[in-house]
């Protein structure tokens, strides 16, 4: 299943989270769009990390700070060498965006269950509806911020007027300033529609396959090294959405399925850029 | 778990003649805000998700039609059929399984909206959310898919009693 990612050691399957899931030192995290699902039924012994309430400052525009993401590791009862298997809905989009958050702090053994929920529910595996698992707190010391997975605002101005590589996520009625939102989705405001000048369109989903899984390295190459041209050996690629959470999924295709050393993921997203004085801004197709 | 110091919502019958004893609309939501400003977020939300699982099924002879209900803001599919029998508001709907918070939404707001008059759906604050203390439990960027919801019924309520 893994063969051929420049990092199959990041995924994990059905089967391994099924032997492996209770292990000592594995903690699995369910992270979904909406924060109920979890409580109408979940893989047994994971806890609940939402992207709101847990992730984000509740005041600033911003991920949870350090001593925030100590407290909150250390009363889901991950420790520093804790193995954080990661799964949610939506083909792991808030999986993978829990991840890249993780990633930020500096955790290192992250995992990402490969096809999240659907997967497991295709495969025909239990979900228990009983109440979240209580682990003996921990000691958590954070690291970082690790700022070369993320940028803002001004550098991703300087990236774009020295035309490095953006990969702007969205669906292609977002990127060409037709909608403001995605079809049928809620949106957060912008006051203009379009896209970073320069940046190519792979809608986010497109990396993953009917079964939530993540599509085969050869597709993922043809997407994002043909159809996007982007450079493995490269300068850093940017890649963005609306605020930074269907981006965080084609961080982590680029990043560990095709190995590209410089990925960085930019969260304010069009949210920011589409609402910032001044900053250039593409319509249509190109 | 379920919340046991919830008041038990009292829901007049559409079918009975107005009876000065029953509560209004805006009492009944004053009951509600009480109750879920009463409870911390944790419980807030395992109320909603409460109210999501005791949503009734749509009926069958509704089916045929649900694309043309569909709320289309929402992201996750949901179907609702507003109606007037007898000049009091009914509410029908479906709601993906994968959306329990939207569902519970549709749930509360069907529960609490049945058998009103439509003069007193209309008078709803747009506020409701913030009164439940949703917005804090949920977060800003999940209120949107909620908002359409409320949107449609009052807008649904409105066409309809304007057509009559």
């Amino acid at each position: 299943m893994a063969e051929g990612y420049a990092h199959p050691e990041v995924l994990v399957s059905t089967d391994w989270v099924a032997a492996h899931g209770k292990d000592p030192g594995v903690r699995l995290v369910e992270s979904d769009e909406d924060v109920l699902l979890y409580n109408t039924g979940h893989i047994d012994g994971a806890v609940k990390i939402d992207w709101q309430s847990d992730l984000q400052d509740a005041i600033v525009r911003d991920y949870i700070g350090r001593e925030k993401f100590e407290k909150l590791c250390s009363e889901k009862g991950i420790a520093n060498d804790t193995t954080v298997v990661f799964y949610g809905d939506k083909n792991n989009w808030w999986a993978c965006y829990a991840f890249w958050t993780f990633k930020l702090f500096g955790h290192e053994k992250c995992l990402i269950l490969n096809g999240g929920r659907k997967r497991w529910e295709l495969d025909k595996r239990p979900l228990v509806k009983t109440p979240e698992p209580k682990y003996p707190a921990t000691t958590y010391k954070a690291k970082g911020p690790d700022l070369s997975i993320r940028a803002f605002r001004d550098e991703v101005l300087l990236h774009q007027q020295k035309k490095g590589p953006l990969i702007d996520v969205r669906s292609p009625g977002e990127f060409t300033g037709e909608l403001l939102h995605m079809p049928d989705y809620p949106q957060e405001g912008a006051l203009r529609g379009g896209h970073i000048p320069g940046a190519k369109n792979i809608p986010w989903a497109r990396a993953a396959a009917e079964d939530g899984t993540f599509k085969p390295r050869p597709e993922l190459e043809k997407l994002y090294l043909q159809e996007a041209g982007l450079n493995p050996q490269g300068p850093t690629v940017i890649a963005y959405c609306r605020i930074g959470e269907r981006s965080s999924h084609t961080w982590f295709v680029l990043r560990y399925l095709l190995g590209l050393k410089n990925v960085k993921n930019y969260d304010g997203s069009w949210t920011e850029w589409g609402n910032l004085v001044s900053v250039p801004i593409a319509k249509g197709p190109d | 778990m379920p919340i046991r110091s919830i008041r038990l919502i009292r829901v007049p019958c559409f079918r009975c003649t107005v009876d000065n004893s029953e509560p209004t609309l805006a009492q009944r939501i004053d009951d509600l805000a009480a109750d879920f400003q009463s409870l911390d977020k944790r419980e807030r939300l395992e109320l909603l998700l409460e109210f999501a699982n005791r949503l009734p099924p749509l009926p069958e002879s509704y089916s045929a039609q649900k694309e043309t209900h569909r709320v289309h803001e929402c992201m996750t599919p949901v179907f609702l059929f507003v109606e007037l029998p007898e000049g009091r508001v009914q509410i029908h709907a479906e709601v993906a399984e994968e959306a329990p918070t939207v569902k519970g939404f549709v749930s509360l707001l069907a529960e609490t909206f049945r058998g009103s008059p439509p003069a007193e759906v209309l008078q709803v604050r747009p506020d409701l959310l913030h009164r439940l203390g949703l917005i804090e439990a949920l977060g800003m960027q999940r209120m949107r898919g909620l908002n359409a919801v409320f949107n449609r019924i009052r807008g649904e309520v409105a066409r309809q009693v304007g057509a009559n």
